[in-house]
């Protein structure tokens, strides 16, 4: 039932067979990403993201301590 | 179809995903060397005894002694196959001979020279001067004084707790008649002995007083300990019983 | 009427603990490496050693090791992360103060004692994993609770996404948990005594795979986390592609699990290990360079920052060198090159324009950024220490890299030389001779990095001390009106 497994215990078997399947994803990961203006658009939209806290710069937050010494 | 967003807004699936990309490489390259089992070549001398036997107790705790003091940041253990390595320093070193090794001593800088075949190589004698003051007999040498070895008592008197911590991990240090009798078959009865563990003290006195490597029969010190182990490395393999070209099938 | 706004403020984020972190990176930061330059000493002039065994080169090298990778770049990593999980996900950290203080406390508490049980003697001698197994334990545990603090932070997030940073963060935290508990599988003989349980062969595999990933995880992937965040935020602008960072994160981490090997070419380890080691070592660089490209290029559009910017300057040089010595160091994992690279000063060379020129200046870079908004300060207290900062750190690894580069390919050379008649030209002291000039100059650029990292604590301890001025003159004043009132 799992003699099939034998064939990739070969290493002559085993090596071409995990170069395909790795550069098959590897050329899927990079189609998914850069191809298609809209969700092209869409994923570097995210980029934003550490941006979206504003209090950075304008509103510096205070020390603990100055809290507690009012 | 499925999209990206779905792995960046599911925290718990971005954990498993993430596992499982850096889990795959690990497993492939590790997990087949505890069963290929060419891994480790055969090396049996014309009786069909293993060559390579565990270290004598005196040995081993000489071994601990090279690991505390970090002798691995400066001096390899592994010679490589190189024309200049095989003048250098001799035979290509084998799987085999580092296989009780725990940890392995194998290196990554030679600040010094490759220690993997030192044994034999020099004099006890030699090798005391050496450890006590480098700069006396290599002037140019960079290696630190390593006074306190002949001056610190080698503490052993529960060095048979260390045996048995190593048999635990798979040295085939011996327990009983039947662990014995394995050692007898494996290794010889000359070596089957020195590998029990009840006698791990009586064994390693006896080798400190015959070998009296730093020149005091009085007491056994580090240096005894550190000299009987530099001494015992490489020279467990005798490759004058080997073709030339007889390991490199395991390669 | 300010002050309640101010209040509310403080209450967005756990600051407190990513100062205290911050201020052990430094700490340790000044003391590991200030031990690096005198390790580097002693070999240039070994009467350093002063035949007293706690301070060999073999008990202290550890002791550098330990408190640059895990106290200056541990702690840099704690404060960064719980800074940038916060900020991204816009929420507090999960467990509360409790958790997070006990990651800080033992995490210090480990670096510590492995700082004073080395020169006791006491390792596992493992490279970068020498602490003995109760130690071990110790740090088990803390990185269990940092793994469940991270993972629940970013469950309780307020925002839908979770941003890129965070994922290099989460793949550092896992990896270095797997890491660290395959490697230090051990038999204990006593509390300050253990024995591997693997063997040769099984055994360097083990450690190389935990070595090289604790390179590749812990000094790369995490601080490009940190790359991730605080370039975009010192730049003003959001990183160059994202859809870059999506490749470069999954391919980073399926890949760099596989290059371990490289470490054992030539050994008694099977060929088809270290082939397969070199080989996705040289794929490697494709993400590498991808990162590094997206990291610089989030500057296009505003290059004159680098003129201005000693900060960016810091965080531009930092991409730099990550892109130089992931060049260095797949050329170095060729089996051809190896044999030369290999056992000489050239590696120790390369893990340092790595280690100090990308590791160190990110997190300088990032520290520079976020030290002074977690005290509530518009910046540092002295720009002109940043700069002066920046150029002795880049003299120092500049000079560092190079004077190695002299030795190792010296050396290496040096040993594989024969003479007309086929013998060896050279004998192995002769070969430390030549090395003498090389290995002293390494240490007076390890001296320059060093005045830079000590610079940087005085700037630091000034920026707080500053900030408690303020702080001081808010209560008097609003205590004088009070009292006018």
């Amino acid at each position: 039932m799992f003699d099939w497994l034998e064939w990739f215990t070969h290493m002559e078997n085993s090596k071409p067979f995990a170069l395909v399947v790795l550069f098959v994803g590897f050329v899927g990961v990079i189609i998914y990403l850069f191809t298609g203006k809209k969700r092209g658009e869409r994923l570097e939209s995210y980029k934003n993201m550490p941006f979206l806290d504003d209090d950075d710069d304008l509103q510096p937050p205070r020390t603990d301590k100055g809290e507690k010494n009012e | 179809m499925i999209k990206h967003e779905t792995i960046e807004t599911n925290s718990g699936l971005l954990l498993v995903l993430t596992l499982v990309a850096i889990g795959i490489g690990g497993l492939v390259e590790i997990v087949p060397l505890f069963h290929i089992n060419d891994t480790i070549e055969k090396v049996v001398d014309e009786n069909g005894k293993q060559m390579v036997r565990p270290y004598t107790p005196l040995e081993q705790a000489g071994r601990d002694i090279y690991t505390r003091e970090g002798c691995y940041l400066c001096h390899s253990q592994q010679i490589r196959p190189f024309r200049d390595e095989a003048l250098r320093y001799g035979h290509y070193s084998l799987a085999a001979e580092s296989q009780y090794d725990h940890p392995f001593q194998w290196g990554s800088m030679r600040r010094g020279p490759d220690l993997a075949r030192v044994g034999g190589k020099y004099s006890d004698a030699w090798h005391v001067a050496h450890l006590n003051g480098p700069r006396s007999v290599v002037p140019e040498s960079i290696m630190p004084n390593y006074p306190w070895l002949l001056k610190t008592e080698l503490n052993y008197a529960d060095y048979a707790d260390n045996l048995s911590a190593l048999r635990s991990v798979g040295v085939p240090y011996s327990v009983n008649e039947t662990e014995y009798q394995a050692n007898v078959e494996k290794f010889g009865e000359d070596v089957a002995p020195s590998l029990v563990i009840a006698d791990a003290v009586k064994n390693l006195e006896a080798q400190a007083k015959s070998g009296n490597y730093d020149g005091n029969a009085s007491s056994i010190s580090e240096m005894d300990a550190l000299v009987a182990y530099l001494q015992v490395l490489g020279t467990m393999v005798d490759f004058s019983k080997f073709d030339e070209g007889h390991f490199i099938k395991y390669r | 009427m300010a002050q309640t706004g101010v209040a509310v403020s403080t209450e967005q984020y756990n600051y407190d603990i990513i100062k205290k972190f911050s201020i052990m990176a430094v700490f340790w930061g000044v003391c590991g490496m200030s031990t690096g330059v005198y390790i580097a000493s002693e070999l240039a002039w070994p009467f350093l050693n002063f035949d007293t065994a706690q301070i060999t080169f073999g008990r202290l090298r550890p002791v550098h090791t330990t408190l640059v990778i895990f106290g200056f770049g541990g702690n840099a990593l704690f404060a960064t992360s719980y800074y940038v999980v916060q900020r991204t996900c816009q929420t507090r950290l999960a467990g509360g103060n409790g958790l997070a203080m006990f990651t800080l406390i033992g995490w210090n508490i480990a670096i510590l004692a492995g700082a004073l049980t080395y020169p006791m003697g006491i390792t596992q001698s493992r490279e970068y994993a020498e602490f003995e197994w109760p130690i071990d334990l110790l740090i088990a545990a803390v990185w269990m609770v940092y793994l469940w603090i991270y993972t629940m932070t970013l469950r309780n997030r307020t925002q839908a996404h979770i941003y890129v940073a965070n994922w290099f963060y989460l793949g550092f935290i896992l990896a270095t948990a797997l890491l660290h508990t395959f490697n230090n599988l051990a038999m204990p003989v006593s509390l300050t005594k253990s024995y591997s349980l693997f063997a040769g062969v099984q055994d360097a595999m083990t450690q190389w795979w935990y070595g090289h990933n604790a390179v590749g995880f812990f000094l790369t992937a995490a601080f490009l986390g940190m790359m991730y965040y605080f370039v975009p935020k010192q730049a003003g602008r959001p990183v160059y592609s994202y859809r870059l960072s999506v490749l470069h994160f999954w391919a980073l981490s399926f890949m760099y699990m596989w290059v371990g090997g490289h470490h054992l070419h030539w050994t008694s380890l099977p060929d088809w290990t270290s082939s397969l080691a070199a080989s996705f070592s040289i794929i490697l660089l494709i993400p590498s360079w991808g990162g590094m490209i997206n990291g610089i290029m989030t500057l296009s559009g505003a290059w004159d920052k680098l003129r201005s910017d000693p900060i960016m300057m810091f965080m531009i040089t930092a991409l730099s060198f990550y892109g130089m010595s992931t060049f260095e160091g797949p050329m170095m994992a060729l089996k051809s090159v190896n044999a030369l690279s290999h056992y000489t000063d050239w590696t120790v060379g390369h893990v340092h324009s790595g280690a100090l020129g990308w590791v160190a200046m990110i997190s300088f870079g990032s520290f520079y950024h976020m030290i002074p908004r977690l005290y509530g300060m518009k910046k540092m207290y002295s720009e002109k220490l940043i700069y002066v900062h920046f150029f002795l750190a880049t003299i120092g690894v500049v000079v560092y890299i190079t004077a190695l580069w002299v030795s190792g390919i010296g050396q290496g050379l040096m040993l594989r030389a024969f003479d007309e008649y086929g013998n060896l030209a050279y004998t192995f002291i002769e070969s430390v001779s030549f090395m003498h000039l090389p290995l002293a100059t390494r240490a007076l650029g390890g001296a320059f990095f060093v005045t830079g990292m000590i610079t940087m604590a005085y700037n630091v301890y000034k920026t707080i001390q500053m900030a408690k001025d303020v702080d001081q003159a808010g209560v008097n004043n609003i205590a004088s009106k009070m009292a006018k009132a």
